[in-house]
């Protein structure tokens, strides 16, 4: 899962907000009800505690102390109830104490005295041991006498404490299956409104210069990617506009040079015939025109280019066999080879059938084996390969020449571009031959890359589409009967 | 001027043919001009669409120089009206434009050929030639130029007597350069014609076969045949300078 994804990270954080304010809302609760609860008991207690001093005020001076101790079994009955009472006299010694309880929740003789004097009316917990708790309320009573006692009253705090043990379980529990809900009902959620997002992205991903007019389907969701498609697919529509300007400004400009180029050429090579031309005038209008030359051919290969890009160019469609093109094309390139004394082979299995323009396709061989034969110096060898890979074609031109550095590589295929400026115009190429190579394999649905070790040679290898293998058969079955 | 047409020994004028320009570009026009009237051609120039047309209807030309873009009235134009009047004279068609749909097009309309500017004079030249067949062009088998023969049906070559063995497009280029002796054709015309359209941007190809062909045409003798011209292409002729 990619976790710099927009996807999780908005589920982990609606998940971790939900679990947070769960968390949070648990442990507000869990508070509220722990006071409550131990409020209530403590407020039973105290009135347990004011009732006995009361009753201490009444009957220790009337009946006697022991008299007490028998109201308070007789109307309370704390052991009975799980509860504690204890009367202290004020040096200590006890009047009263509960005897132990039903349950044996705890030993009432255990409990430690209060250090007298006490305040009036304090609370405390008293730790029983195994976490267990019990809440004592003690208040004082002074007798007209002057004598005093200490009254306390107590209950054990299980049933508090269970009743928030409870809450706290139901809390814990709760948690994992909150956050749990949240991402599963937030990736369901995020999943469709990212299938959308997903649809949008596939189709972009499909949009290349090579079909701008293609646009982003739109869905009528009222939504931002409607939104979305449509702010992008005005952005497909300016890109192609930029496009369609910079290449018909190609086709103009290479247009409107030839005009010119017609009439320069025309003048001087009428000049180089003069018979009365001085030879060195003669040298000097013969290189003008050179030049002249090599201007009409990068017009050529401009004009050429951007009437594949624009998909002009696309007029003779034929089914032929790679294969034989590329040998046939290498034994013309032979002399070529031969006379830098490198050895040219080919390598093609028969029957690499594709769709295409013949000559368009040609010139891909033409323009990969001259590149090959440049490069490469004397002595060296070039191999043209053609085989049927998966469903597709591929020819390859590997040579074991010079090489192409590693910063070049990606920009060899661009226009005018050279890796060598000095050495390659000399060799009198325009720097077009390999982006006229692209534009021609991508007008045929295909591709060409380029792979190389500097000094051990260069590869380049061209993928098109096989063509449909029915007609084949048929014209397999054709040939054996 | 174009001296080449003093070295065509097959040259062999019977009337001077009339040919009308229709160009608007006035330089482009002037060397076009210039260079058909240095081999004997009488030509007539219209700048636009209208004077072009008054021309055709005043003289009978026997071939129509037509550039597509024209003020006025459009070459296609031109064309169609010329094919309309039931007039059968040849159209060459020059145009800056060079797509391919264009082409058929055109060639559907009646045009009879089609040059891409920029283009070699001289191969504006074999165009016209061509297409007035009639005349200048060397329709018999043996070619010769100086002590060299060649043979069109049995594709041998003789010099001064001797077999010389060519490979099949030594011999095209060869045949090219000898049935037009004395023309110079560019490495861009040559492709052309001796390889084909692929190969174009290529020029050096040509470098090597002609060093090939020298090596066995020139070489062993004394009168060098075949000359580079720079910047413009090669030529054969017997003539020693070029």
């Amino acid at each position: 899962m990619n976790t710099r994804s927009l996807r999780f990270q908005l589920i982990a954080w609606y998940a971790g907000l939900l679990a947070g304010c769960f968390a949070l809302i648990g442990a507000a609760t869990y508070l509220v009800l722990q006071t409550s609860l131990v409020g209530a008991l403590k407020e039973n207690q105290l009135r347990r505690v004011r009732q006995i001093c009361q009753l201490v005020l009444e009957e220790a001076p009337r009946d006697g102390e022991g008299r007490v101790s028998e109201q308070i079994e007789a109307r309370y009955a704390p052991g009975l109830n799980d509860r504690f009472v204890r009367v202290t006299r004020s040096d200590g010694s006890v009047l009263y104490r509960s005897g132990p309880p039903k349950g044996r929740a705890f030993d009432p003789a255990e409990l430690p005295a209060l250090v007298w004097p006490a305040r009036s009316e304090t609370a405390r917990q008293v730790a029983l041991g195994a976490g267990r708790k019990m809440l004592v309320i003690a208040r004082d009573v002074q007798m007209p006498g002057g004598a005093s006692y200490l009254v306390e009253a107590g209950a054990p705090m299980d049933e508090v404490q269970a009743h928030l043990r409870q809450w706290l379980i139901f809390l814990l529990a709760g948690l994992p299956v909150v956050a749990l809900v949240a991402i599963g009902g937030g990736s369901f959620l995020m999943k469709r409104a990212f299938l959308a997002v997903d649809k949008i992205a596939a189709s972009a991903e499909r949009i290349s210069s090579q079909n701008l007019s293609e646009r982003l389907p739109i869905a009528q969701s009222g939504d931002e990617l409607e939104r979305l498609s449509i702010a992008l697919n005005h952005m497909v529509d300016r890109l192609d506009q930029a496009f369609q300007y910079s290449r018909r400004f190609v086709a103009d400009a290479s247009h409107e040079l030839r005009t010119p180029l017609t009439v320069l050429r025309g003048e001087l090579e009428s000049f180089v015939q003069e018979p009365q031309m001085p030879p060195e005038w003669r040298e000097r209008l013969g290189s003008a025109l050179e030049e002249v030359e090599r201007l009409a051919s990068i017009v050529e290969g401009l004009f050429a280019i951007s009437r594949l890009d624009t998909g002009e160019a696309q007029a003779e469609w034929v089914r032929f066999d790679l294969a034989q093109l590329a040998a046939s094309t290498a034994d013309q390139m032979y002399l070529l080879a031969e006379d830098k004394r490198i050895e040219l082979t080919c390598a093609a299995s028969k029957g690499v059938w594709i769709n295409g323009d013949r000559a368009r396709l040609k010139q891909v061989v033409v323009n990969l084996l001259d590149n090959a034969i440049k490069y490469t110096p004397e002595g060296g060898a070039v191999m043209v390969t053609v085989s049927a890979i998966d469903s597709k074609a591929v020819l390859e031109v590997a040579d074991n020449g010079v090489g192409i550095p590693r910063e070049s590589l990606p920009r060899i295929f661009d226009r005018f571009f050279r890796v060598d400026k000095a050495r390659s115009r000399e060799q009198g190429g325009a720097g077009l031959g390999l982006s006229i190579v692209k534009s021609i394999c991508a007008a045929h649905h295909g591709r060409v890359e380029a792979s190389s070790a500097p000094g051990q040679g260069s590869r380049f290898r061209v993928e098109l589409p096989l063509a449909a293998p029915s007609m084949n058969n048929q014209k397999q079955y054709d040939h054996e009967h | 001027m174009w001296r080449s047409a003093r070295f065509n020994p097959s040259v062999v004028y019977i009337s001077i043919m009339r040919l009308l320009l229709i160009e608007d570009e006035r330089k482009v026009a002037d060397f076009v001009a210039r260079g058909l009237r240095a081999e004997r051609f009488a030509v007539d120039v219209a700048a636009d669409g209208p004077a072009a047309l008054q021309m055709l209807a005043a003289c009978a030309y026997d071939l129509i120089i037509l550039d597509l873009m024209l003020p006025g009235l459009s070459g296609s134009e031109i064309l169609k009206r010329i094919r309309r009047d039931r007039n059968e004279v040849p159209v060459l068609i020059l145009t800056a434009r060079d797509a391919m749909a264009e082409k058929v097009a055109h060639f559907e309309a009646g045009a009879d050929d089609y040059l891409t500017k920029p283009f070699a004079f001289a191969e504006l030249l074999v165009r016209v030639k061509a297409l007035l067949r009639r005349g200048p062009v060397n329709r018999s088998s043996l070619l010769l130029v100086g002590d060299l023969e060649l043979d069109r049906l049995t594709q041998q070559v003789k010099r001064a007597g001797k077999r010389i063995e060519l490979t099949a497009k030594e011999y095209a280029l060869l045949e090219y350069l000898v049935a037009n002796a004395g023309r110079v054709f560019s490495r861009t015309m040559i492709i052309e014609h001796v390889w084909d359209q692929s190969f174009e941007g290529l020029t050096n190809i040509v470098d090597v076969y002609v060093r090939h062909l020298r090596a066995k045409v020139d070489d062993p003798f004394p009168i060098k045949l075949i000359h580079t011209v720079r910047g413009v292409g090669y030529s054969v002729s017997d003539s020693p300078d070029t």
